[in-house]
């Protein structure tokens, strides 16, 4: 989603994710320290789509990320019609969400490992009730 | 009254943990107001447009991808075409 973002709308056209190797701009690089099977702190930015889904401030939430948003990419997040919508306790950006759109966010957390039957997570309860709008 | 589709793109196999919690979490939202959970490996996307994938797209775990270049053009298009989409 930001390397969609960075080529299409930054107009970084070579902006690349180190996980796929090659060449260009990284946008997406790996972390200093993996967050592989680690719980986080999620800070919900205030007035955000995402922190209105989960009704809450701050959130622990499960990652399986090595990867993460370039030191020097991170404003890209707050540009062309995305914002921020979560960081952590490091500060980094954890979620970003778009303005001009009935739904569109992207996590770097996986909200899916925290989900269960009777209590369903926000991310995906927001997704559907966009999908039924839509239909 | 029809069904929505959610396309998940995700290329991990049907008994990788990862790609069992994304569709069970699915299922969880989907409690009363049901949705059809549609597995899309990245290598068959075929050019398809989020529109023509369904009324929303998870941009599932598990890269890389098979085929990045066709997820990007699926979120681009979902930018363009004001589907709903995550990606995790």
């Amino acid at each position: 989603m930001l390397v969609e973002h960075a080529r299409n709308l930054a107009g970084i056209r070579d902006a690349s994710h180190a996980e796929y190797g090659g060449g260009g701009t990284p946008v997406i690089t790996a972390l200093a320290c993996s967050l592989q099977g680690r719980e986080i702190i999620v800070e919900l930015a205030a007035g955000s789509r995402l922190a209105a889904m989960y009704g809450a401030e701050r959130v622990i939430e499960r990652t399986t990320c090595d990867y993460g948003l370039a030191p020097d990419a991170q404003h890209l997040a707050g540009e062309f019609g995305l914002r921020v919508a979560a960081i952590d306790d490091t500060k980094e950006v954890r979620a970003v969400e778009r303005l001009d759109h009935p739904f569109f966010m992207g996590t770097l957390y996986q909200p899916q490992l925290r989900s269960a039957p009777g209590q369903p997570h926000p991310v995906f309860v927001g997704l559907l009730k966009a999908a039924h709008a839509l239909r | 009254m029809r069904v929505p589709t959610v396309a998940v793109l995700m290329d991990l196999p049907p008994d990788h943990p990862y790609h069992r919690a994304t569709l069970a979490a699915l299922d969880h939202a989907a409690s009363g107001s049901p949705v059809r959970s549609v597995v899309v490996p990245t290598d068959s996307i075929g050019g398809r447009t989020a529109r023509s994938l369904g009324e929303a797209v998870v941009v599932g775990p598990g890269s890389p991808y098979v085929d990045a270049d066709a997820v990007l053009e699926v979120i681009a298009s979902a930018r363009e075409q004001g589907v709903p989409l995550v990606g995790t």
